[in-house]
């Protein structure tokens, strides 16, 4: 499982001003359960999961994955962790097999059990014919697929999905969804990320919106539409928006009457 | 770390990289196929050449002033010369029009002369082009054919006289090379294979670093290594090590290549290849040599890879590294360097000078074993710095920059930013360069006030004006307990004496030429100008306006980076500014002193009174010693007895200590 504590993180802008890109922010995501984060490109989905998966560090907060703490264990964490994003790129040179397999390796995974994954998702999947090809030669459709292998061969017990399906035809965006079911049937906790309202609406167990950096909201799409007396998702999200823009303008207007 | 991981790592990269066409081309092909195509096609050339001009005509025109039985003896001699066309000329005009257009060969002159003894001479001289091959050819073949008639004139003229010829042998002079042929072939590649293994190192390791992490950037897989499990060191250990492998590979290629074609030219030329056999043993020797040496410079080009955004910015940051390694490699083609205990510290020229030694068979292995110690002190540095910089993630993610040249933008952060106070610190150096050295040469001391004032004083404080910015506050010229002035006064002497010993270190390493020492004291103690106003110019005048500038406007641009930070860098530019090799060490010591001086009492003030106490006891030492008979007997041609060291020390030690209780309060940073 997933547990965000407080989590910020703060970049330096050309002009020296430091930017939050995330913004204590803190949510939970439980085993066997699909959580979506929500939110409009640069609300900092991108920026959270890559403090997940221990690519960037924290400024401020932490989290854990499966009880480990990012800060203090990346190491562990990233063991117990897979990650898919729609632009993680794979080497070209080497052929699928390869590849899963030298990924594998660097997770400790030893060449049987590797063996026995890469039959069993290539069935899955239906890659046999590709598994000895460079990956060159792929179309996106079977990259993706080789990705979706690439990141659960270690059998992890979280799987993070950043946008998997951007860019994407419907069909081989079909194969991510029916991947991500079966990942919750395993009984994995899966983190996923998107700026598509009807995607998450789908896939969704339990969905938290955020917007510049910080929580909008958190809930099901029926608690959503039971606060909002909405129907339509895009309303619903913009309706949060606004209702967070009125909060902060009279926040600064208790602050700086004068302002006014 | 995870051995078998690194070997993972280091087995994949190895895997793409043959399969990657660029670096199979090269770093395997052009080696196996350049040398030897380029050799061929060299030698063939040459070779064909020569036969060309062999057996071309070359006309030559002949001007006989004699006209007797002699000069027709010669000119019938002359024409039986293969390949030479001669024609009869009566003036030397025209056919000199004619040999400079190229249109004839050359021009032979017959004069006639008496000699001393009332033998007839005759005077030949043969006109040719230097500038034209075929002329040159011409005239060589002229001259050996004028010697053969000389030979055969001699004889007759020594038959009529009945002498026997032998009389004229006094001495028969032989040479005999004792240099056996490794040595022969060492000297001949001593002088430049130190050159060439470096250059190809530099390269080869180049083209793979370059890819190794800048690529996967540019290639977006950075993030898919990231978030696997491997440990960020044992991703660099796995690509720093196909860096070594693939550089070490095509060293080895390029010189078993060499080798070959070098091999196949000399058996071209006719050279009996076994009288010069290559010293293999010490092969072997430059082998394990080429080791450090590419793991230094592997390390550095992964550090670039590392810092770079794509393939192509990498290879334009290598640039300065590549051009820095060439000049520095270019040392072995210098007669006069010879490896020291300070060269052999020095990167890559102490290899080029080891290896040449090597070649000629004749080093010693104190100097190899400091060569390859502080090769690998650096090694570790050089791969530490690459770990470093790929665990920070701003420069593992570093997005586009803001890259516009605005720095005179109307945001006064400007001018206090890095960038910025490089520009202008660069500017003010080359202004310096071209501009104050000249001044100074015309007249030294007026050249210097001209430099202090006009190059160094008045840019700094039009940068600060223009931008508007504080003057006051920017340059701390702030009030401060005058406490501290005396304590700099106290301070002023151990911290000299620590300067001159330190200075007599570094002197021991790099030793400074004689003509050096006479030039610095000319400066100062210029007898002619007085003691007063040589303080006034050579301490109080840069005193000033280098405070002015270094610890008043560039240190603020570095206080981003913190106290130590800000003052070691400002003191390392401070060092360069003075344009002196063997000053930078020593003056860069002082810079820290002056910028700890700053940021501690956060008043200019301090450091301006030190650095022209500095200044003038430099001045005053040089002009004292001599006379006070007392120090004399300490001091031994201007040097210190290293125990001074001792005392000094524990004096600034306790000053220091009052010092810093002083200024607690102040450790700010603009």
């Amino acid at each position: 499982m997933i547990e965000v504590k407080h989590l910020t993180k703060s970049f330096e802008q050309k002009n020296g001003e430091p930017l939050l890109a995330v913004n204590d922010l803190s949510f939970t995501a439980d085993k066997g359960e699909i959580v979506v984060l929500l939110g409009v490109n640069g609300a900092g989905k991108t920026t959270t999961m890559r403090m997940l998966s221990t690519v960037l560090k924290p400024s401020n907060g932490t989290a854990t994955v499966e009880g480990y703490d990012i800060i203090g264990e990346p190491q562990k964490v990233r063991a117990n962790l897979g990650f898919l994003s729609g632009d993680t790129g794979l080497y070209n040179r080497l052929t699928t097999r390869e590849l899963i397999t030298f990924f594998g390796k660097l997770y400790d995974v030893d060449d049987e059990t590797i063996k026995k994954r890469i039959q069993e998702m290539a069935d899955f999947l239906d890659m046999n014919d590709f598994l000895d090809k460079k990956i060159d030669l792929l179309s996106t459709g079977m990259k993706q697929k080789v990705s979706i292998v690439r990141s659960i061969i270690h059998d992890p017990p979280v799987m993070i999905f950043d946008e998997p399906t951007a860019g994407l035809d419907i069909l081989t965006a079909r194969n991510i969804v029916s991947f991500i079911h079966k990942c919750k049937d395993d009984g994995k906790c899966v983190l996923f990320s998107t700026h598509i309202m009807r995607e998450a609406e789908k896939i969704a167990d339990r969905i938290i919106m955020i917007h510049e950096g910080k929580l909008l909201a958190e809930g099901t799409w029926e608690d959503f539409r039971m606060q909002t007396n909405l129907q339509d998702l895009d309303d619903i999200f913009v309706n949060f928006v606004n209702q967070t823009k009125e909060r902060e303008q009279n926040y600064e207007f208790q602050e700086n009457p004068d302002d006014l | 770390m995870n051995f078998k991981k690194i070997l993972t790592i280091y087995r994949k990269e190895l895997l793409d990289l043959f399969r990657d066409r660029r670096t199979v081309i090269s770093s395997f092909v052009l080696p196996i196929v350049l040398y030897p195509l380029l050799m061929i096609v060299f030698s063939s050339l040459v070779s064909r050449q020569e036969a060309k001009l062999e057996n071309q005509q070359q006309v030559a025109y002949l001007i006989d002033e004699i006209h007797n039985e002699n000069s027709e003896r010669i000119i019938r001699e002359l024409k039986t010369t293969k390949n030479l066309q001669l024609v009869a000329a009566d003036s030397i005009s025209i056919p000199e029009k004619l040999l400079k257009e190229n249109t004839i060969q050359a021009i032979i002159t017959l004069r006639d002369s008496v000699g001393k003894s009332g033998y007839p001479t005759v005077l030949s001289k043969i006109y040719y082009n230097k500038a034209d091959e075929k002329s040159s050819f011409a005239d060589k073949k002229i001259f050996k054919q004028l010697q053969k008639i000389k030979d055969i004139l001699v004889q007759e003229r020594l038959q009529e006289l009945k002498i026997d010829e032998e009389l004229l042998k006094t001495i028969d002079i032989g040479e005999e090379n004792v240099a056996p042929p490794e040595k022969m072939m060492g000297f001949a590649l001593g002088k430049f294979l130190p050159y060439l293994l470096i250059i190809l190192t530099i390269g080869g390791a180049g083209v793979i670093a370059s890819d190794l992490v800048a690529g996967e950037k540019e290639r977006g897989t950075l993030e898919t290594i990231l978030v696997s499990a491997a440990r960020r060191n044992e991703l660099v250990i796995g690509k720093y090590l196909t860096i070594i492998t693939i550089s070490l590979i095509t060293v080895i290629l390029n010189l078993f290549s060499m080798y070959l074609s070098f091999h196949y030219i000399m058996s071209q030329a006719n050279i009996q290849f076994s009288d010069f056999r290559l010293p293999l043993a010490n092969f072997a020797l430059i082998f394990f040599l080429m080791i450090p040496l590419v793991t230094f410079f592997s390390a550095i080009f992964l550090s670039i890879s590392t810092y770079s955004r794509n393939i192509k910015e990498a290879q334009s940051y290598q640039m300065p590294v590549l051009f820095g390694g060439i000049m520095l490699s270019m040392v072995s083609f210098l007669p006069a360097f010879e490896l020291n205990f300070g060269f052999a510290l020095i990167p890559v020229v102490n290899f080029s000078l080891l290896m040449r030694d090597i070649m000629l068979g004749d080093f010693q292995i104190l100097y190899l074993a400091e060569v390859v110690v502080s090769m690998i002190i650096l090694d570790i540095i050089a791969i530490f710095v690459s770990i470093k910089l790929f665990n920070n993630e701003s420069v593992l993610f570093r997005t586009a920059e803001d890259k516009s040249l605005k720095f005179w933008g109307k945001n006064k952060k400007n001018v206090f930013s890095q960038q910025f106070v490089i520009m202008f610190f660069v500017f003010v150096l080359l202004i310096l360069f071209y501009v104050g050295g000249s001044w100074q040469n015309i007249n030294l001391m007026k050249g210097l006030v001209k430099t202090e004032i006009l190059i160094i004083l008045l840019p700094t404080i039009a940068v600060l004006k223009i931008s508007k910015s504080d003057v006051k506050r920017v340059l701390r010229i702030h009030y401060t307990s005058p406490l501290n002035f005396l304590l700099v006064l106290l301070m002023a002497l151990p911290v000299f004496v620590l300067a001159v010993l330190s200075m007599q270190v570094i002197n021991l390493i790099y030793p400074i030429p004689e003509s050096y020492i006479e030039a610095i004291n000319k400066l100062v103690q210029s007898e002619n100008i007085g003691i007063w106003k040589n303080i006034l110019i050579v301490a109080v005048l840069p005193g000033i306006c280098e405070e002015v500038m270094f610890r008043g406007y560039i240190i603020n641009g570095f206080g981003k980076l913190g106290f130590w930070k800000a003052i070691i860098i400002t003191a390392f530019l401070f060092g360069l500014l003075h344009l002196d090799p063997f000053r930078m060490i020593p003056v860069t010591f002082l810079g820290i002193w002056l910028g700890y001086l700053l940021l501690k009492t956060n008043s200019i003030f301090v450091p301006i009174f030190a650095h022209i106490l500095n200044n003038s006891i430099a001045i005053a030492s040089g002009k004292i010693i001599d006379k006070i008979p007392i120090l004399n007997n300490f001091v031994s041609d201007g040097n210190f007895p290293f125990w001074t060291g001792i005392p000094a020390i524990v004096l600034l030690v306790i000053f220091l200590h009052i010092f810093n209780k002083i200024n607690q309060s102040n450790e700010g940073v603009v």
